[in-house]
């Protein structure tokens, strides 16, 4: 069996003039050396949130609360936080299967209890995930199958790099609108098999669309090996058949997938068009929840203890470490690094982030279930045709 | 001083009906966009959207790639954010080139939305037999997506239902397969006049020939095999009802039954195969909610369970005519 590693990112294989500019001003500064003290605090906030919703959803599920499949981002949740840190109110994405913080992290810098920024409140998630007729979808569709056109969030279904010609016609009608909006799609490695991945960046690139493909490249598809999905060193360059730029960003570190994020995000805005941003990481349990017991046996062991190594939670402590954002106190408070969904206690997690999550999951709760009758409506979005 | 005439209307070949009707909706409603292989600067395969780049513009009437996946992913990306879309497939054979988007996709969009998001989006294509089209060119796909829950299935015979039907499924908020049949886009013998504003619901069908012995339902160009039928039947003496359904989905049962009680026999006809085919769908609601009306066990006239052959004995052999729903007819009759 195959066995790959998580590295540091390999070095850019793109003729320089074709990667957008990662620089910020002269003086080499990348978009990351632009943030806040403040910003970053809440980068490290939202990491915390993303790595707890997983956490204990994964225990909600054990002790038989959900139904359904849980598909982890344990590991994997800088993706999402460094790549919608900088993005507009009004920009777009379309998030998969393990990025259910996407939904409710979108525009969160405005408020998280603020309903009416552009994403979803942690009550209308939860409810999602427990099913109940408060999601946004009235629970038709199950686990990360929601969206709101309102919030610009695509609905996401289970075809694979199936929502990145939806991205493309959605900020094509934003340019035709005259309006400058930007759409991140996430997709995993595997699904730049499809022939629908190749088809949308194809005709994406044609137009110079501002569609961003973020893939979380977390070396599984499913119970198979990138190194039999893809026959290049990086996803991110099959860019180059498209004449477009593909980045690689370190996944488990949120400044860098940010810094490669940013520049594609502010090529796009300056009408130059889409590109690809691989973002190299490592599956932490199964594909779902129902895979682990057999991951543990598809998976090398010496694999996974690797790809495990490289905690987000710590990379980023350490980084605000050295930044002098946090002392070594604050940065041993809540330990969740390194910790299994089963070992991780709410003493590994600050305060508000358990209480915030408490809010949405009672919300939950004391949701209803839909009305069984609602399962025949809606076909049709005219009456006569029930 | 010059006196200002009426226009001379003409009478309307089935192809330029369907012009008029995307010419006169991109005029009238400013976020209907069109999308397709070869629509714009060469005005599309068969012509039908000759004019209307140099009309309304590059960003309204696109040349897209030869990727129908991503076309139809693209159409639903912009209705998803306010647009109206027009797609057309090259030929109705190509779409399943698109099956994906249009299936799990499109057509599931307001279900799984709880209503939030409509798709007003319209794919239309070229499709049928009886000109040598062979396997690649001459499909009658329909009934694939009459069993993907979400689209409505246009299939018009006439100049004017196509105009009619086509007007109708843009201003529609669902999607809408659109089956044109090609061999009538420019049939002389079934030019007719088109009033202005014409416009026809879909969910409608028509009597195309009132009688009294036995019904014949059918759509597109096999609604013509019927009437000619019905013409060797009435030598007989037999008195066939000829019923064009127009749109599959939603179907108007409520003429077949009322037709039903009138002639208490019926043979359907449809190009496709006859296996899981649109023409057992009809057959079973008949069986299901008109079993008193019958007399004689219901038919079918459909394409044998073949793809469709290139050369003409051959691909005659496969399809229905006008000799087979005679046939069926009198098998039905004489029962």
């Amino acid at each position: 069996m195959a066995s790959r590693t998580i590295q540091a990112p390999p070095t850019q294989s793109f003729e320089s003039s074709d990667i957008p500019d990662q620089r910020h001003d002269s003086t080499n500064r990348t978009a990351s050396d632009f943030l806040t003290k403040e910003d970053r605090l809440e980068m490290f906030r939202q990491l915390y949130l993303a790595r707890y919703f997983d956490v204990r959803l994964i225990k909600e599920k054990k002790r038989g609360r959900l139904r359904g499949t849980l598909y982890s981002s344990h590991n994997q949740e800088a993706i999402i936080v460094g790549a919608l840190f900088g993005l507009s109110p009004d920009d777009w994405i379309s998030p998969i299967h393990r990025d259910m913080a996407a939904f409710y992290l979108k525009d969160a810098r405005q408020g998280w209890r603020n309903s009416s920024r552009m994403g979803m409140t942690i009550q209308q998630v939860c409810a999602q995930v427990w099913g109940k007729v408060d999601s946004p979808g009235r629970a038709r569709d199950n686990w990360s199958h929601i969206g709101s056109r309102e919030k610009h969030i695509i609905h996401s279904t289970s075809m694979l790099a199936g929502t990145i010609p939806v991205a493309a016609g959605v900020v094509l009608a934003d340019r035709l609108n005259g309006k400058n909006t930007v759409c991140l799609t996430f997709n995993g490695e595997g699904s730049t098999s499809q022939g629908i991945f190749h088809e949308s960046i194809n005709f994406a690139a044609i137009h110079k669309l501002p569609v961003i493909t973020i893939i979380e490249n977390n070396q599984w598809a499913y119970g198979t090996p990138v190194s039999l999905e893809c026959p290049v060193p990086n996803v991110a360059d099959r860019a180059k058949g498209y004449g477009i730029p593909g980045l690689v960003a370190d996944g488990q570190d949120v400044f860098d997938v940010y810094d490669k994020v940013m520049a594609a995000v502010n090529h796009a805005r300056e009408g130059r068009g889409p590109s690809i941003v691989e973002c190299k990481t490592f599956r932490a349990y199964g594909h779902g929840d129902h895979d682990d017991d057999r991951a543990n046996k598809y998976r090398p062991h010496d694999e996974v203890e690797k790809g495990r190594q490289r905690d987000p939670i710590a990379i980023m402590k350490q980084k605000l470490l050295e930044l002098g954002d946090i002392d070594q106190k604050q940065a041993s408070s809540y330990p969740a690094e390194g910790k299994s969904a089963s070992d991780a206690t709410n003493q590994d997690f600050p305060p508000e982030i358990v209480q915030y999550l408490d809010e949405g999951i009672q919300f939950a709760l004391e949701s209803q279930l839909p009305d069984a009758a609602e399962g025949g409506m809606w076909v049709f979005a005219d009456s006569e045709s029930k | 001083m010059a006196v200002a005439q009426a226009p001379i209307q003409e009478k309307k070949q089935y192809l330029n009906a369907i012009r008029d009707a995307l010419d006169e909706e991109l005029a009238l409603n400013p976020n209907l966009i069109c999308m397709g292989e070869d629509i714009g600067m060469l005005g599309g395969a068969f012509g039908v959207t000759e004019g209307l780049q140099a009309k309304y513009g590059a960003d309204r009437v696109m040349d897209m790639p030869i990727s129908e996946g991503a076309i139809v992913g693209t159409a639903v990306g912009a209705a998803l954010n306010g647009k109206t879309v027009m797609v057309e497939m090259q030929f109705i054979d190509f779409i399943s080139c698109g099956f994906d988007q249009i299936v799990n996709t499109l057509a599931t969009y307001h279900y799984r939305t709880a209503g939030e998001v409509s798709m007003p989006i319209v794919i239309r294509g070229p499709a049928g037999a009886y000109g040598g089209g062979a396997l690649y060119h001459s499909q009658m796909n329909e009934a694939w997506f009459c069993n993907a829950p979400g689209l409505k299935v246009v299939v018009p015979s006439t100049p004017s239902d196509a105009k009619g039907l086509l007007t109708s499924a843009l201003r529609d908020p669902n999607p809408v397969l659109f089956y044109e049949i090609k061999e009538l886009y420019r049939k002389r013998e079934i030019e007719e006049f088109i009033p202005e504003g014409h416009i026809v619901p879909l969910g409608k069908g028509a009597i195309r020939l009132q009688g009294k012995d036995v019904t014949l339902v059918s759509y597109g160009q096999n609604v013509y095999h019927c009437l000619q039928a019905a013409t060797t039947l009435a030598e007989q003496g037999i008195s066939a009802e000829v019923i064009d359904i127009r749109t599959l989905i939603p179907l108007d049962e409520e003429l077949i039954f009322e037709s039903l009680k009138k002639t208490s026999r019926i043979v359907v006809v449809n190009e496709a195969p006859m296996t899981c085919g649109f023409a057992g769908e009809i057959l079973a609601r008949v069986s299901e909610k008109a079993f008193d009306l019958l007399d004689a066990p219901p038919a079918r006239v459909t394409r044998l369970d073949t793809p469709v052959p290139w050369v003409k004995p051959l691909e005659l052999f496969v399809l229905p005519s006008v000799e087979k729903v005679v046939q069926a007819a009198l098998q039905v009759v004489n029962y």
